[in-house]
């Protein structure tokens, strides 16, 4: 691999490149669901290939194949220079790119239990399982259950002499219990809506304590049905940290994409209310909002050695006491902030995407509450869990996000259950009215694993870290 | 990959198979793609590549594997391990056998030109829409792209062929290409977006004129409060808000379940009685695959005619339920969604010309697209999203000015009984539809832009 990766990037420089970096990408995969007391899905799936990305006249060109013979190589290399230069036809200025050291490195994913060695039949067990105890429910219509493991090896090598061998592991599951009514369809899922997923071996699974909460989980999908609708007005909301994953990646993460607020995205993703001017002025939250990009997160799944141009992984913050303070960054970007070298948040959806800014791990820094005494603290709230639906606008401004239950809370008391919740509200007013985070044992780095971006269209995945949060005087109930 | 080498491909996937019945598909395609911002080229990208993907049957077991590797040896090493997932399963009671043979309607929509479109090409028309832009003192983004098989947006894999141990082969090569612009002003957008299967129907500068007259006419938005307002929706907005529709609710296994807005009402009018839409892959504009994930041929399929629901489109599964046949819509088997409609048409029996709209307008907004659009309700079809690069206010017949971006929560269900006139049907996406004009469309929140 590591012949064929070095005469990647020699025959693009012998043809014309100015620099060339290739990554030889080989991922192995397993998702398992259960639907209903039977095999709903199972996929196993091994893909090999690479991709060459070269600067030549100037301009960016990439290609790549899934064949890596010599002649493969040679030719991919040769056809990333040849559409460089028909992108050098339009350029305003050269490509320039951050300085990065040389790194000759290999890094790994820690994890305990290679999920690739439990036997299928033990993971379908604890699946079937958690499927019975869900459907043990009176009432419940559909139980879903779900397991998927990744692994990504990697070897990137560029013509500044890096050459980084890495090996990525993530893993996680879930399940869904869902209830259906007259005109109505209700659903609770665990942990999250998407399951749950970080970067490690099976012991995540083990952890999880599926079976645990599989009968509340489902109870709650039931009783919703019969729940009274989150009522329309001004309230206090508290979100748990498995919702506030969401609204962190769609009204700061995604915002801070520097590549986006340069307007690369605007005919897709769309572009950024966190605009240059802004930077280091913005009092994007309150004092209670400081947040941390960490791509060295202890099982998040954006944690990596390097990111995909060889930039070591890194920590800082993007948001301190509400002041907006950082981007995230590329080589390409990172003298436009000010910044002498890049954040390294630069990763591709396998060998045949090029890399883009991504979100790396993105978290709300932990506060001093606990949930119970947040409760007691309010008035006339609504306390809303698990993400069910999302919109923001593609500036980032406007966002409305539904989740899947919530509770009433009345002069500090838990009280009725309520459906359809959603909320809604501008992004800056809105983290400027958080008023209390919870503490460090609240706090749990929530995976997403489909963020989509680019075109071609690339899903990436990462970790928000997030405890549950009060935010005052929200719009609640705002469907018609 | 051409049809003999995919079929010899598949042949020898098959010939390698120790399993009661098995069946494969082979996906995958060349992709290119231009991508354009801030006037200049940023991203310039190729991918060729093709997955095996292969399913293993014994009695009521099946597992299937998938690779991107085509030796002899890894063709067999994927058969055998579909092998061991299958045997390692429990029993799914109700597996069908592998399906016949089956007779298929050949869909031409292979064009030279598209599947061997250059990176220079696209340049050139690229250079020629930002040139446009920069005279108008705007900023370009947008893509051209071009390419020829079944990789999806996203890189997803769909089937080129499909083979079974019955017998049963299907081929389809299709081309595709699609061009989309956003023109950016101080303090305004515009945007069009066309795609086809052939790169020459793609009218790049009228594309890119559309663009900027939009950028230009929206410029110095007017807030405007939120509302119920009658709404001008262009097709592509129209497109997104049907397109989620299908995805929600126009899948038998959805209505099996009582999970979509059809549970329970196949036969009654619930839309206006202008209505009539259909699941039609052979639409000319589209020109899709002629079969489905299991190699069933794909039918023309009534989702609603004169505003009263037919029924939903089906697989094996969901229609031997129902005694019924496959439309043709089945997802790799085994799945837990059921069979999908990805090929939304409306006709409009006496569509006017899109001008027309406006024209007939006292007042309303026109909507250009719109964005993020999501699920908030599945039953009632409730959808919230934002408008995006072109939203205007339309009095007397005219476009005033533009004005800033909305946000809706409206039920499609309900919209389809308050239009009033629809224009003619265009692609957009993968979809075939008006523009509609429509009462009292819900506007919740506005923006800052």
């Amino acid at each position: 691999m590591k012949d064929l990766a070095l005469l990647a990037v020699d025959t693009a420089k012998a043809r014309g490149a100015t620099y060339a970096d290739v990554r030889v990408v080989e991922t192995k995969l397993e998702n398992i669901g259960t639907k209903n007391g039977k095999v709903g899905s199972y996929e196993t799936q091994d893909d090999v290939g690479f991709g060459v990305r070269v600067v030549a006249g100037g301009s960016w060109g990439f290609a790549s194949s899934d064949d890596l013979s010599r002649k493969s190589v040679e030719t991919t290399a040769g056809m990333a220079v040849e559409t460089a230069l028909a992108s050098s036809k339009l350029k305003e200025k050269e490509i320039l790119l951050a300085p990065v050291d040389a790194h000759v490195a290999r890094w790994s994913t820690p994890y305990k239990i290679d999920p690739f060695t439990v036997p299928l039949e033990e993971k379908l067990s604890l699946l079937f399982k958690v499927d019975e105890t869900l459907r043990k429910v009176k009432g419940l219509a559909i139980a879903e259950c779900s397991m998927g493991f990744a692994r990504e090896k990697q070897l990137f090598a560029s013509t500044e002499g890096s050459l980084i061998e890495q090996e990525l592991l993530d893993s996680g599951a879930g399940m869904v219990a869902i209830a259906v009514g007259e005109g109505d369809v209700q659903r609770r899922s665990f942990p999250s809506s998407e399951g749950h997923f970080a970067s490690g071996g099976y012991e995540i699974v083990k952890r999880l304590n599926l079976l645990e909460n599989a009968e509340r989980t489902a109870e709650e999908a039931v009783a919703l049905l019969s729940a009274d609708e989150c009522p329309p007005g001004k309230k206090d909301v508290i979100l748990d940290g498995g919702q506030l994953c969401l609204q962190i990646h769609e009204s700061i993460g995604h915002p801070s994409e520097l590549d986006r607020v340069l307007g690369t995205e605007a005919n897709y993703a769309g572009t950024s209310y966190l605009k240059l001017q802004e930077y280091g002025k913005l009092q994007l939250g309150s004092e209670f909002v400081t947040i941390v990009a960490d791509s060295t997160l202890p099982g998040g799944l954006a944690t990596v050695g390097f990111d995909d141009e060889g930039v070591p992984a890194q920590k800082w913050n993007l948001v301190q006491d509400g002041l907006f303070v950082g981007y995230l960054t590329s080589r390409e970007v990172a003298d436009v902030c000010g910044d002498t070298s890049s954040r390294g948040c630069m990763r591709a959806d396998g060998w045949n995407r090029i890399p883009l800014v991504r979100m790396t791990n993105i978290g709300l820094a932990p506060g001093t509450w606990t949930l119970e005494d947040l409760i007691a603290d309010t008035e006339d709230g609504i306390f809303m869990l698990t993400n069910r639906s999302w919109s923001i606008d593609q500036m980032r401004y406007n966002f409305q996000f539904s989740t899947e239950i919530a509770w009433e809370i009345k002069n500090g008391k838990k009280g009725r259950m309520l459906k359809n919740p959603n909320y809604q509200g501008i992004s800056t007013q809105f983290w400027k009215s958080c008023d209390a985070v919870c503490s460090e044992p609240h706090w749990i780095p929530w995976g997403i694993i489909n963020c989509g971006k680019g075109q071609p269209g690339q899903i990436a995945k990462m970790s928000h870290g997030a405890a549950p949060a009060r935010f005052r005087q929200v719009n609640v109930g705002v469907t018609k | 990959m051409e049809r003999a080498r995919a079929e010899s491909t598949l042949k020898k996937a098959l010939s390698f198979s120790k399993a009661d019945e098995m069946e494969a598909f082979i996906g995958g395609g060349s992709y290119s793609l231009t991508r354009f911002a801030n006037n200049i080229i940023h991203q310039n990208v190729n991918e060729q590549r093709y997955q095996l993907s292969v399913r293993s049957v014994f009695g009521k077991k099946t597992g299937r594997a998938v690779t991107n590797k085509f030796g002899d040896s890894d063709i067999e090493s994927v058969v055998r391990t579909s092998e061991t997932v299958a045997r390692a399963q429990p029993e799914i009671s109700e597996l069908l056998p592998v399906p016949e043979p089956q007779l298929y309607t050949n869909v031409e929509a292979f064009d030279a030109e598209t599947a061997s479109f250059s990176p220079e090409a696209r340049a050139d028309a690229v250079t020629k829409a930002v040139a446009l832009c920069k005279k108008n003192g705007l900023e370009a983004a947008g893509y051209f792209s071009s390419g020829f098989g079944s990789l999806g947006a996203y890189g997803e894999v769909a089937p080129l062929a499909v083979a079974n141990s019955r017998g049963l082969f299907a081929y389809h090569c299709g081309t595709d290409a699609s061009f989309s612009i956003t023109t950016i002003g101080g303090d305004s957008s515009g945007w069009s977006e066309a795609s086809s299967w052939r790169v020459s129907d793609i009218d790049v500068p009228k594309l890119a004129s559309a663009a900027v007259e939009k950028a230009k006419l929206s410029s110095k938005p007017k807030p405007l409060e939120p509302g119920k307002y009658t709404v001008i929706l262009e097709p592509a907005a129209v497109a997104e808000l049907l397109a989620d529709m299908a995805w929600v609710g126009f899948g038998a296994l959805q209505v099996q379940e009582g999970r979509s807005f059809m549970s329970g009402k196949i036969g009654e009018r619930v839309f206006g009685p202008e209505m009539d839409i259909y699941d039609d892959v052979y639409h000319d504009l589209l020109r899709g695959r002629p079969f489905d994930c299991e190699g069933m041929p794909v039918r023309r399929v009534p989702i609603a005619e004169k505003g009263i629901l037919r029924g939903p489109v089906h697989d094996r599964a969901t229609a031997a339920k129902e005694g019924g046949h496959s439309t043709g819509h089945g997802l790799p088997v085994p799945n837990t969604l059921g069979p999908q409609s990805a090929s939304v048409v409306v006709e409009v029996a006496n569509g006017v010309p899109f001008e027309d709209l406006v024209k007939g307008t006292e007042k309303g907004i026109l909507v250009t697209r719109f964005w993020y659009v999501n699920v908030v309700d599945p039953m009632k079809v409730i959808l919230t999203g934002m408008t995006r690069d072109g939203t205007f206010l339309v009095e007397n017949g005219k476009v005033r000015s533009g004005i800033r971006n909305f946000r809706f929560n409206e039920s499609v269900v309900e919209l389809l009984n308050k239009i009033e006139v629809m224009s003619v049907p265009v692609r957009s996406g993968r979809c075939v539809v008006p523009a509609m004009v429509a009462r009292e469309f819900n506007f919740s929140s506005g923006t800052e832009f």
